[in-house]
């Protein structure tokens, strides 16, 4: 059975073009995002790793190593069931990192630009002969069902339209970082062809080529060598080998890194492809074995390799045989987009931009589009003359196995990268190099050339990948433990290690805004670029244009490295952001940001067990006590950096942490800054009760510090201070007011006494008075006494004052406890005052609530009520009004007397109370009224505000506001306290 | 790097299980599928570990 060319031509055109429209149909949305972002497309996206290598060559691997041809699916499958050794940490630096292939990994992890180079041309020259197998293997396939046609026609317009495939829908819009999800769906769709084909095939194979599963069975009993040979261990180690080959391949092939770490979406999606991408192997091998069978039963004279298309054409199926053909079409055309995709990158990044880079003035996003459309257009096309030119076309497996090996001499570097920091890039080149050395000689040289040129008797090829392996990780080991690694070089090996915490600089930036990082990129980037890639790396971070905080500008810094790193490769990436956004002052390595620290920790949190889990617990536990302690904790680091602020600090200062840590000092605002940074620089540990003005109330601040000196351990040397802030307000206030109840005490002690002994002279002199008036006749002597009388009649009403104040404060159980009603007592206030009839006019307006009654003594709270009357009456206008209310304010009783007089001034407000101050005439008044109103109010469990009655400038007037429990009848009937209400 | 004793166990439990394995494979009288077999079970059991991946995102 053959075909024709045409009919071949017209299903690849059709195929091709349905991978057209599937990446189309995606790019514009016509398929939903639910179906094109699920984690499923990227699993079998990842399928691209089962090139022809699995589709062709596996029948052939199968008849001669048996069961050794499941070793590249278990090496891979290993890597993924264990992605959490290898492929998770790498997905997230590369993510982190914005690092797009394997040499801008090795390069920012080793800082070298020679690690990107030199890994950038060992994957050029194992791979290409990898992109000439795909396309000699559909030639080939080509021309077993049509050998009339011409091989090359047919090779060449599938490489036009790969080249096309791989421009349109691989390069984006030319910033380099976007996912290409049209590319990944039209991959996921060729895996889904490629399974479905080999599945398809297998099942023919057993149902056509045997009859079913029991005459496959009872076939095989018949072929007892054949079935041996699958049972024989192959030569030892090679499955071995072959595994740990492919193991690599995960990390160490171009295609497979681009779709693992670019093409990924979701970290979960990894997660699922760590079972799922195994079963799709596994689905995929399953067949071989029928295949080949029913192939050698019929006796098919074709290579072993081409056996899934010719199994159609021996059975006389030309619909298996298409399916066939299809299934290996698939194969080649992903992976030869998807290596050349990964490869005009790298190219790119450590080939061209090293060399060459763009001008400010062009246009570096539209320059680097046709850059790395014309190195994809290069690279498929050096594919092909590589299968062109040679006469002799070289057989599958001895390309397959060469591209491979290549690609091994990246593990150690890879393991290294996760697991050993002190791994460095002398080390990691001398290592590389050797093992590349051994490859090409022992290798690639005699199958390029047919000849062996170091012709080693008695080693084989199993050997030789041994011992490159080996070589390069002892020269690996030993040169980085001989040789010095930088600084720079070490923090990247902290960044990329598992086991040390990410650190970073704390000094401070030469651009302290995102203008300033805009100002200083425009030089190399051009204003256009700059201005986008730093309002990207804002918009990454979510952070504002207002943002000046060093810790924020750090982490722009970083994230702008990041990017610029995904656009122009981790070393150009470097040296720019180095040599335009330099640090000020280079610290020391090692200081650490302890809340990145500690962000760390806690998002690794779930994965600490045992003594790990327990230290975690108990740095959480005194995490937690400094952050609730009711003293306001600060700590600051190197040059004054907030490194804690627990959350008494936010009550305090009414700023929350997320706003303060990282920034300077002087960055939190007065008066805080001021009050810390004085007291910091200062010599005292302790600093007692400092005045802060607070949104104009006046705070008073104990500070207490002490100084963390250096630790003693290896890795952290940081050292700061730690701050402690202690409200001490309500305290001082509390104190004031227990100062003034004592001095109104001793004053009410002092005036007891001077009452008592002015009381009995006064007595005595106005009684000899009253006598001189009464028996003489005198009339200048009688007015004399009079006179006399009358003063002494003053006196005694001093002295009475006198009397009643010390009284008032001295014992609350003298007073009466009898239910007054606070309107009645008001009225009656004013009938006594209303009494004297030589006052001024003055219009008294009462406002009481009916029937609101207070626990206590009703002359004491008259004699308030006529004294607040008698003080507002003085200082009240002829005629202006006096107003008396009272009210029910949250189960208390509030009466209020407000005047119209001049008020009080604020310069006198805090003495009004004390004893004998007064602003009356001397004789007016003796000083004690307001001081005896407020002994009687406290005693009487009530409390007294005076306010300004109004906002008018002139005679604002006065509001005297008394507050007492309420009295309540029903309560006090069934038991309950008087003034609960 | 911190590798917990449970971690240390289960790789000794996997070595010891994989040599019970290799040698069921290759029985003379064994089926051909056999290793598929294997195969499935392995990712069963990958499947189940990885159903409840923790959150953490590094």
């Amino acid at each position: 059975m053959t075909f024709d060319l045409s009919t071949l031509f017209i299903l690849g055109i059709v195929y091709l073009m349905m991978l057209f429209g599937i990446a189309l149909a995606t790019e514009r949305g016509w398929i939903p995002q639910r179906v094109t972002r699920h984690p499923i497309v990227y699993v079998l996206a990842l399928g691209v790793f089962a090139s022809v290598w699995s589709y062709y060559a596996a029948t052939g691997n199968a008849f001669r190593d048996g069961f050794g041809y499941l070793a590249p699916f278990i090496g891979i499958s290993l890597a993924f069931l264990f992605s959490p050794v290898m492929l998770r940490p790498l997905l997230d630096i590369t993510k982190s990192y914005q690092l797009s292939s394997l040499a801008d990994l090795l390069a920012f992890r080793y800082r070298s630009p020679l690690a990107g180079t030199l890994t950038t041309i060992v994957m050029l020259i194992g791979v290409t002969p990898l992109l000439s197998l795909q396309i000699q293997a559909v030639a080939n396939s080509v021309a077993i069902l049509a050998p009339e046609a011409s091989q090359t026609t047919l090779a060449i317009v599938f490489c036009v339209l790969i080249t096309l495939f791989a421009i349109f829908f691989g390069t984006g819009r030319g910033a380099g970082r976007e996912k290409h999800e049209g590319l990944v769906m039209a991959i996921a769709f060729e895996s889904v062809v490629k399974l479905l084909a080999m599945l398809t095939i297998g099942w023919f194979a057993v149902y056509e080529g045997f009859g079913g599963f029991r005459e496959l069975d009872a076939w095989l009993q018949t072929q007892p060598e054949l079935l041996a040979s699958i049972k024989s261990p192959d030569a030892p180690g090679s499955f071995h080998v072959t595994a740990i080959l492919f193991f690599t391949a995960a990390v160490a092939t171009p295609h497979m890194f681009y779709m693992i770490f670019n093409e990924n979406n979701d970290p979960k999606a990894l997660t699922l492809a760590s079972w799922a991408l195994p079963l799709y192997f596994l689905l995929l091998s399953l067949p071989v074995f029928p295949v080949l069978w029913a192939g050698l039963k019929v006796g098919s004279s074709t290579p072993l390799e081409y056996y899934p298309v010719t199994l159609g054409i021996d059975h006389g199926s030309e619909i298996i045989t298409l399916i066939g053909f299809l299934g290996g079409l698939s194969a080649a055309s992903g992976l030869i987009i998807v290596i050349t995709l990964a490869l005009s990158n790298m190219c790119l990044n450590h080939l061209i931009l090293p060399i060459y880079q763009p001008t400010a003035r062009n246009d570096i996003y539209r320059w680097l589009l046709w850059k790395r459309r014309t190195l994809i257009a290069a690279l498929i096309w050096i594919g092909f003359l590589f299968y062109y030119i040679p006469d002799d076309k070289l057989s599958v497996r001895a390309i397959g196995n060469v591209s491979y090996i290549a690609s091994l001499q990246f593990l150690p570097s890879i393991i290294a990268l996760l697991y050993w920091p002190r791994g460095n890039k002398n080390g990691f080149v001398a290592g590389l190099l050797l093992g590349v050395a051994i490859w090409f000689l022992f290798l690639m040289l005699p199958v390029a050339t047919g000849t062996n040129l170091l012709a080693f008797s008695g080693i084989n090829t199993r050997e030789i990948i041994a011992l490159s392996l080996v070589c390069n990780i002892l020269i690996f080991i030993a040169v980085s433990l001989w040789t010095r690694t930088s600084a720079e070089e070490r923090a990247s090996a902290d960044i990329c290690a598992l086991d040390t915490i990410r650190r970073r600089n704390r000094t401070g930036l030469v651009a302290k805004s995102p203008d300033d990082f805009i100002a200083k990129l425009t030089k190399p980037l051009g204003e256009r670029t700059a201005t986008r890639e730093v309002l990207q790396a804002m918009r990454d971070l979510k952070i504002d244009k207002q943002e000046k905080r060093p810790h924020a500008m750090r982490l722009l810094r970083g994230r702008l490295e990041a990017n610029l790193s995904g656009l122009l490769g981790p070393s150009i990436a470097h040296d720019l952001i180095d040599r335009f956004l330099p640090y000020t002052i280079e610290s020391e390595h090692g200081s650490t940001d302890v809340d990145v620290i500690e962000s760390r920790i806690e998002a690794y949190r779930s994965n600490l067990s045992g003594m790990a889990e327990d230290l975690d617990n108990l740095r959480r536990y005194h995490r937690q006590v400094l952050l609730e302690l009711p003293l306001g904790v600060c700590s600051l680091g190197e040059q004054n950096q907030i490194v804690m602020w627990n959350q008494t600090m936010e009550k305090l200062t009414g700023t929350p942490a997320q706003e303060v840590l990282g920034s300077q000092l002087n960055e939190i605002g007065e008066p805080w800054s001021s009050l810390i940074h004085d007291f910091t620089i200062g010599d005292a540990a302790h600093a007692h009760k400092r005045v802060v003005q607070v949104k104009n109330h006046r705070r008073f601040i104990s500070l207490h510090k002490a100084i963390i000196e250096k630790s003693a351990a290896h890795k952290i040397k940081q050292d700061g201070v730690v701050i402690l802030l202690e409200d001490l307000t309500e305290t001082e206030l509390l104190e004031e007011e227990l100062t003034h109840s004592e001095r109104l005490a001793s004053i009410g002690r002092l005036a007891a006494g001077v009452a008592h002994e002015i009381g009995n002279p006064i007595t005595g002199i106005a009684c000899l008075a009253q006598n001189i008036r009464d028996e003489t006749d005198d009339d200048e002597l009688r007015s004399m006494a009079r006179q006399i009388i009358e003063q002494t009649d003053r006196t005694s009403r001093i002295v009475q004052s006198l009397v009643n104040f010390a009284h008032s404060g001295s014992n609350k159980l003298d007073h009466n406890s009898e239910v007054v009603t606070v309107e009645e007592c008001i009225r009656e206030a004013i009938a006594l005052i209303s009494l004297d009839k030589k006052r001024k006019e003055i219009n008294y307006v009462v406002n009481c609530k009916p029937g609101l009654q207070i626990l206590g003594d009703s002359q004491r709270l008259l004699q308030v009520m006529v004294n607040l009357l008698n003080n507002a009456h003085d200082a009240s206008p002829a005629n202006s009004k006096i107003t008396l209310a009272s009210k029910l304010v949250s189960g208390s009783v509030q009466i209020s007397v407000t005047d119209e007089g001049t008020g009080i001034p604020e310069s006198i407000r805090d003495r009004i109370f004390d004893p004998f101050f007064t602003t009356k005439e001397p004789g007016e008044g003796t000083g004690l009224g307001l001081s005896l109103v407020y002994s009687i109010v406290e005693n009487l469990d009530g409390h007294i505000d005076i306010i300004s009655a109004s906002s008018r400038k002139e005679n604002p007037g006065t509001r005297v506001i008394l507050t007492f429990p309420c009295y309540d009848g029903a309560a006090a009937a069934t038991g309950m306290p008087a003034e609960a209400h | 790097m911190y590798i917990t004793r449970s971690t240390l166990l289960l790789l000794l439990f996997g070595y010891l299980l994989f040599l019970l394995s290799v040698d069921w494979v290759s029985q003379p009288e064994g089926a051909w599928y056999r290793p598929f077999i294997i195969g499935f079970l392995v990712i069963a059991v990958a499947a189940f570990c990885h159903r409840e991946q923790n959150a953490d995102d590094l």
